[in-house]
């Protein structure tokens, strides 16, 4: 056994010698651990399940909406489906594994509440839930349609851009799919890697027609889904995967709606502006209170919410009062939904910047299995760009 | 209890990953028990009856053969005509019996069209509309079917998933309404026709899948376009009810589409018609197809097999039309046509700033910033756009 440990180990130096400095004794190591060695020999922890990058703060019990549940995010979502289905006759939700309650628990009860000529399968394949959910819509009649996760929304991006973006453009008004609502697990998860991870915001926020919408609790997730399906555009919500049981939270039992296209400063402060959705609102969130902590900053935290159309004016207002601006998202850097953002920032409030605007975006490669950890812009790069452009 | 013996099978599947199907019997298989238990058991031999596949994936008998099944395109779909080349009723119980006024409402709606198609093609070779193209040799699949449907069913060209997502929203609403979804052979080897047809089928909608297979998709021959036997032969594949019909017989077109309407409202699911027909026309005004087609086989179509001329055929048998009602129906399906044409022509094109409506039902705020930059631009550099052949 040790002798074979010692040739795999030698073969693994040969190997590893190629590869840059500091991740050989690393890659060795793990290698050996993961075949012959128990943890204790090497002295290398072993890593078990990855802790969340983040920590998700619930927000204060709203008051304004009657009676609230605690709920976490799927369960928010079935609650707003559940409203939905209530209210409106026409509405039918469809997808792959719906009908059962889903792959993430969204669904379940409605089919059996609603029956299976509104809430049912459909064949795997996203182009036809898309196409078809656009056909309903073109009737009047309320589409809600499930990707089972927003990596697998490509296949559909044809109909979503091509058609159900220009539906009411190319037809002067005459025909349109605006009770279409598309929804999709989204972002990072810990263990999803390539297909199970993916932000795909950006491609879309590049497609006038539709709107684009991400949430970072279950009650900006109920309110922000009512307000999509209710939305006279076909619109897309992206839900936080990783927020789906990890986030509980008092939500409201009755319908309610949180206004699309407004961004809100969940924190406000004087020197930086942070902006970011989704998950990533909890990340800068925390860099806000480290900031505080250790240099003295004062950050204003804003969650974006709606990417398409964007609310620019709040964002600008912001910049104009600190000068400063650090946009972070999961998503690859280059073509980044930031990017869009600094680009306006810097035409409208050039003036008032006192350092150039800061992207803490993923690295621009697919989104990696085992070096996710890496790969995410935690709180610690985040901190790192905030405390760089302090001293600028 | 079922005992599973294992058949470890690789299916290759679209999305690249390898899958082992297991074998379920409902009772345990002979070779299974041997291995598991001690040799005491009896192997047991079932009677042929009993031995019926159980998979979930298919109903059918096993067979001990190895055939495959080897696909007939010499001797395919038969085609449904009810007139000959003459315009001779074949079978006098297909003879739809359709009063003269509707059978003249019929031929004077192609020769319309076919008056149009001139005047339409001419007038884009003369620089005053952009792109036309038309519909020769295939008027006979447009009026026939249009003549089969109700005022109030939907119809769609192209757009094949959302017109199955109409069709489902329609039978939900009870409205009694059919969708007609009209695409042609090329279009058919879209990812959207296999989409279309399979939610149609799994969903059970009212929706008539009509396939216009006229010999080509632009320069495309069939022969490039599908190897199987066209598009009619696909749809048992899907379980839906399908037929091939000469297209260039109104009557056989109408037949179908009159009895798939029927069906299709009554039972809830879709019927595909394959309406075989030749392009007699180029593809577009920006194509010419003597590049890819002999004369002689346009000329063919033209003079031995045309729509029009084999209802003229019918007419005239039965004394409901002559050359003198031709030559005046003529003149006046042109005066018709070149008065709507000019009529057209002098109105001027609507005002620019109408670029930026109907992309949302509401215009967002960057897109009227957008607009007011237009306008500003056009009141200093207005001279260098065509302003004068559009409203103000």
């Amino acid at each position: 056994m040790a002798a074979l440990a010692a040739t795999a180990g030698g073969l693994l130096r040969l190997r590893a010698a190629g590869a840059e400095g500091q991740w050989r004794r690393l890659r060795g190591a793990g290698l050996l651990r993961g075949l012959l060695q128990p943890d204790s020999a090497t002295g290398v922890a072993a890593q078990r399940r990855h802790v969340a990058h983040f920590t998700f703060q619930p927000d204060p019990e709203p008051q304004e909406y009657g009676q609230t549940q605690k709920m976490n995010l799927f369960q928010a979502v079935t609650s707003a489906l559940d409203n939905s289905l209530a209210k409106d006759p026409t509405a039918v939700i469809f997808g792959e594994d719906v009908a059962f309650g889903g792959v993430f628990r969204c669904t379940v009860g409605l089919r059996d509440k609603y029956g299976k000529d509104r809430v049912f399968n459909t064949p795997l394949c996203e182009q036809g839930i898309v196409g078809f959910g656009i056909g309903i819509a073109v009737t009047g009649a309320t589409a809600i349609a499930e990707i089972q996760f927003a990596d697998y929304i490509f296949p559909a991006f044809d109909q979503i851009v091509n058609e159900a973006a220009k539906y009411r453009y190319r037809s002067g008004d005459l025909f349109n799919c605006g009770s279409l609502t598309i929804r999709a697990p989204w972002g990072c998860v810990g263990h999803g890697a390539l297909y199970h991870s993916q932000s795909p915001e950006a491609f879309f926020a590049h497609c006038p027609g539709i709107k684009v919408v991400v949430p970072r609790s279950p009650f900006q997730a109920k309110g922000l889904l009512l307000s999509c399906i209710e939305d006279k555009n076909p619109c897309i919500f992206f839900e936080p995967k990783i927020l789906y049981r990890a986030a509980v939270e008092q939500v409201p039992v009755e319908p309610y709606s949180i206004p699309l296209s407004q961004a809100e400063v969940i924190q406000e402060g004087s020197d930086v502006t942070l902006v970011a959705w989704g998950t990533q609102v909890h990340v800068i969130r925390e860099v806000a209170s480290m900031a505080q902590e250790k240099l003295g900053v004062s950050c204003e935290v804003i969650d974006l919410r709606t990417i398409l159309p964007w609310d620019m004016d709040t964002v600008c207002k912001s910049v104009i009062k600190t000068g400063r601006l650090l946009i972070s998202h999961e998503a690859p850097l280059t073509g980044g939904f930031a990017s869009e953002i600094s680009s306006t920032v810097q035409e409208e409030c050039f003036l008032n910047l006192e350092a150039p605007i800061s992207r803490v975006c993923g690295y621009d490669t697919p989104f990696p299995h085992i070096f996710e950890p890496f790969y995410i812009p935690d709180k610690w790069k985040c901190y790192d760009a905030l405390r760089k452009m302090i001293n600028y | 209890m079922a005992v599973a013996a294992a058949a470890a099978r690789v299916w290759g599947s679209s999305r690249g990953l390898g899958q082992a199907g297991l074998l379920l019997l409902r009772r345990p298989g002979a070779r299974g028990l041997a291995r598991s238990l001690p040799q005491r058991q009896v192997q047991q031999h079932f009677p042929s009856l009993d031995d019926k596949p159980q998979f979930p994936g298919a109903s059918a008998e096993f067979v001990d053969k190895l055939e495959f099944i080897q696909p007939n395109v010499i001797s395919g779909i038969p085609v449904y005509r009810v007139m000959d080349r003459q315009g001779q009723i074949i079978n006098p119980s297909e003879d739809p019996h359709l009063p003269q006024e509707k059978v003249l409402k019929f031929y004077k709606s192609m020769t319309l069209l076919n008056t149009m198609d001139r005047i339409l093609y001419e007038s884009q070779r003369q620089g005053r509309i952009s792109f036309y193209m038309t519909n020769y040799g295939e008027e006979g699949t447009h009026v026939g079917s249009a003549a089969a449907l109700d005022n109030t069913d939907l119809v769609f060209g192209q757009y094949r998933e959302a017109a199955v997502g109409a069709a489902y929203a329609a039978k939900r609403a009870n409205a009694n309404r059919v969708v007609i979804c009209y695409f042609g052979e090329g279009a058919a080897s879209e990812g959207d026709a296999h989409a279309g047809f399979n939610f149609a089928a799994t969903l059970e909608c009212p929706i008539i899948f009509f396939c216009r297979n006229n010999g080509y998709a632009i320069s495309t021959p069939t022969s490039e376009q599908y190897r199987g036997d066209g598009i009619a032969a696909r749809g048992p594949g899907y379980g839906i009810m399908s037929i091939r019909v000469d297209g260039n017989d109104v009557f056989a077109v109408y037949n179908a589409t009159k009895e798939a309407r029927r069906r299709a409202v009554a039972e809830n699911q879709p019927f595909l018609i394959e309406a075989m027909t030749y392009r007699i026309g180029h593809h577009s005004t920006s194509d010419d197809s003597s590049a890819y087609r002999s004369v002689d086989e346009v000329n063919y179509w033209d003079k031995q097999d045309h729509p029009i001329s084999r209802l003229r055929h019918y007419l005239q048998s039965r004394g409901w039309w002559d050359e003198e009602q031709e030559k005046a129906w003529r003149k006046q399906s042109r005066k018709k046509v070149m008065e709507a044409f000019e009529q057209a022509e002098r109105k001027p094109k609507p005002s620019p700033s109408l670029l930026f409506s109907d992309v949302y039902q509401e215009m967002p705020a960057q897109l009227r910033k957008q607009q007011e930059a237009l306008a500003r631009h056009l009141q200093t550099y207005g001279e260098h756009y065509p302003l004068d052949h559009f409203e103000k």
